[in-house]
């Protein structure tokens, strides 16, 4: 059985016409201000199909019947694979599911200490978020910083997919990287022909604000898209800095950004899953800083679904928090960013686990932590049932006024499980049972639980064998990196 | 459920275990009386069979893995099954002897009922003998039921801390009355702590039902 997120959506901050207005906006930037991009064979295909382009600035600019061609052959529908059928994911643009990740450079240790993040920690790290429930899709949530700059996203791939049963997000810093990734899944699914069946990873591009897609950028889009690898195309959008400070005008830009990329994609393979992806914050004014947990990125994270859902594409947004350490900062930051995101509709909420001081540690703690706040808020996504059985009046009648109760009836037991979030390492006893039981704060109930999960050594998801083949085409593709990197020097 | 007799007394005493984990009640009245007519004896039965149900109903409990409905479930299921058991014992010319007798209530001024029903059905589940005098309690009738019912357990429960001080004001009367040495006094309810039962004179108090069933326990010597 495959995974099926629960269905989110319920909470609206555009209206219908002013959502209008925001899709008319983002066709006129398309059309009449244009995209940046550097990728010359990117302009030669766009231009092919009918874009208009600007050869001497490289900017290209997208009318609106091309957009409505690549709407019609991008799904709203689709499968991300995992490695067994029980981890696949069945995208649509009701349904929510969460991603571990990204790219922090520093770890915050289960002893306290703050330290750059090493290969180990990746490792202990996915195998951590391997063991929680409530994520989907796995990805890289530190970049080590014992493995080499140029090509660590091989390193990264070649731990993570092996760990992982998961399907797993990738990136990549070249076509070439994106060719490796393939060999590598390959490992584990038997041939290139069965990843481009059934990819067991996805690309995210990253575009830059405003409205420019470096020649990387493309370049990896196009050679995924050749391969038929989903696609999150990307924005992170600085509200107030790289985009405009009103929240209606960065949902305009990253609209266009990422509709260029959407175009790009099924121009190269029509039917390409592409998600239409944000991990946009504020700037915070008072010192620059990226806001990851700051009220209006939440609030731009979830209008952003309504105008993705418009445009007919699943939508990834949601991103990491600002706080420090797993404190009470920490907790009010995930928990409304989450729940937020999740009754908004955000089909994939990104960054979910983990993820502190805008995007640069990863703590050990956080991550169980935020199972737990996860757990919560889907079940208060989930709401509740009203049906005969529910309204529970003829139990209500045999019970009566007269002073009974409702704890020995059969309906309760039946329906109190399924109706309850149990919570894991959330404490509601009184004062006296707490201290009874050693007193722990949150943070030291997650530090125990994670300790515990690391302590356990479940198998990875591939064989031994196939960790080290995976791990030498990865290797190999860091030495080809270098080379190349050479040449162009 | 009905087991069939090939299964043989093992089978049946199994029987009754899980009837009272899964907190079945009728199946644990039917199995009762299928025990009886197989020829176990109900004493067997009861400690054989239906104890060491209720005794993993509290493991569970303890370990998160079951919360209160599964408890009182069980509880009830025990009950059932032990009066079908116990009916039998008397009609052979026996009787079983409780462990003890626990008077037990929720103080005057204060109505509230399921926390102390729930150790009322706990404590008869592990073979005590429960008087439940129910809620609104004043204190000359805890006296009075201390004294006629011989009782060596006085159970007090308040969830208001404006009916809390009642619970001492019981203690200090069975001082007056001289009942004090012959009853352990145990209190409970949301906002007593073991810090207050020990500064009203309390000998002990329970945080649940399943700790309060252990009180019981260990201030009777019988842990």
């Amino acid at each position: 059985m495959p995974r099926r997120g629960l269905r989110g959506g319920l909470l609206k901050f555009i209206r219908e016409d002013d959502l209008e207005q925001i899709r008319f906006a983002v066709l006129e930037v398309l059309s009449e201000v244009g995209v940046l991009m550097e990728y010359r064979p990117a302009l030669e295909l766009l231009a092919d199909h009918g874009a208009q382009v600007d050869w001497d600035q490289s900017i290209v600019r997208i009318p609106d019947w091309l957009l409505a061609k690549a709407l019609l052959s991008a799904p709203s529908r689709f499968t991300l694979y995992g490695k067994t059928p029980e981890w696949d994911v069945k995208v649509d643009l009701d349904r929510v599911y969460t991603i571990g990740g990204s790219c922090a450079l520093s770890v915050l240790d289960l002893d306290g200490a703050h330290r750059p993040a090493m290969r180990k920690d990746l490792v202990d790290l996915t195998r951590l978020l391997e063991a929680m429930p409530n994520l989907d899709i796995m990805h890289q949530i530190v970049v080590p910083s014992d493995v080499p700059e140029l090509g660590y996203e091989l390193i990264n791939f070649a731990t993570c997919y092996s760990i992982s049963k998961r399907n797993y997000y990738s990136q990549a810093q070249s076509a070439d990287s994106v060719r490796d990734q393939v060999r590598m899944a390959a490992v584990f699914q038997g041939s290139e022909e069965a990843v481009r069946r059934r990819p067991t990873f996805t690309e995210v591009v990253c575009m830059v604000s405003p409205l420019k897609h470096e020649k990387q950028n493309s370049e990896v889009l196009m050679e995924s898209a050749r391969w038929g690898i989903p696609l999150y195309i990307e924005v992170d959008a600085l509200c107030g800095a790289t985009t405009p400070a009103p929240i209606a005008g960065t949902l305009v830009e990253s609209g266009a950004n990422v509709l260029a990329g959407v175009v790009l994609a099924q121009l190269v393979n029509p039917g390409v899953p592409c998600i239409y992806s944000i991990a946009s914050g504020i700037m915070d004014m008072s010192n620059g800083a990226y806001s990851g947990a700051a009220p209006e990125t939440t609030l731009i994270h979830a209008a952003t679904a309504q105008v993705a859902h418009r445009f007919g594409l699943p939508y990834q947004g949601g991103t990491g928090i600002d706080a420090k350490l797993p404190d009470a900062q920490a907790g009010y930051e995930r928990a409304l960013q989450v729940l937020t995101n999740i009754l908004a509709g955000t089909n994939f909420v990104h960054l979910s686990y983990g993820m502190m001081e805008q995007m640069l540690l990863a703590s050990y703690e956080q991550v169980v932590i935020d199972e737990e706040i996860i757990g919560a808020a889907y079940r208060i996504a989930r709401g509740f049932e009203v049906n005969d059985y529910t309204l529970s009046v003829d139990l209500l009648a045999r019970i009566g006024p007269l002073g009974g109760h409702f704890l020995r009836e059969r309906e309760t037991r039946e329906s109190y499980r399924k109706d309850r979030w149990l919570p894991t390492i959330t404490d509601r006893n009184t004062w006296d049972t707490w201290q009874a039981a050693g007193g722990k704060d949150m943070r030291q109930a997650a530090n125990e639980r994670a300790r515990a999960i690391l302590a356990r050594e479940e198998p990875w998801a591939v064989s031994p064998e196939q960790a080290e083949e995976i791990e030498r085409i990865a290797q190999e593709g860091v030495v080809k990196a270098q080379a190349r990197r050479q040449q162009l020097q | 459920m009905q087991v069939g007799t090939t299964g043989g007394e093992g089978a049946v005493l199994r029987a009754l275990t899980e009837s009272v984990i899964a907190g079945e009640v009728e199946q644990a009245s039917s199995l009762a009386r299928q025990a009886l007519e197989i020829g176990l004896e109900p004493m067997r039965a009861i400690d054989e069979g239906l104890i060491p149900g209720i005794v993993e109903v509290g493991r569970r409990f303890e370990a998160h893995e079951f919360f209160l409905p599964e408890l009182i479930m069980a509880a009830e299921a025990m009950k059932k099954g032990m009066a079908v058991l116990e009916e039998a014992i008397i009609a052979r010319g026996g009787r079983r002897e409780a462990l003890a007798t626990v008077v037990i209530g929720t103080v005057k001024g204060d109505i509230h009922d399921i926390g102390k029903s729930i150790v009322a059905a706990m404590l008869t589940a592990h073979g005590f003998q429960v008087v439940d005098l129910g809620v609104d309690v004043p204190a000359e009738r805890f006296l009075s039921e201390v004294e006629k019912r011989n009782a060596r357990v006085l159970g007090m429960s308040a969830l208001l801390p404006t009916t809390m001080p009642y619970m001492q004001h019981v203690i200090e009367e069975l001082g007056k009355r001289g009942l004090r040495e012959k009853v352990k006094v145990v209190v409970g309810g949301a906002p007593v702590t073991p810090a207050y039962a020990q500064r009203i004179g309390a000998d002990g108090y329970g945080d649940d039902a399943i700790s309060g069933v252990r009180v019981v326990r260990e201030l009777l010597g019988l842990a």
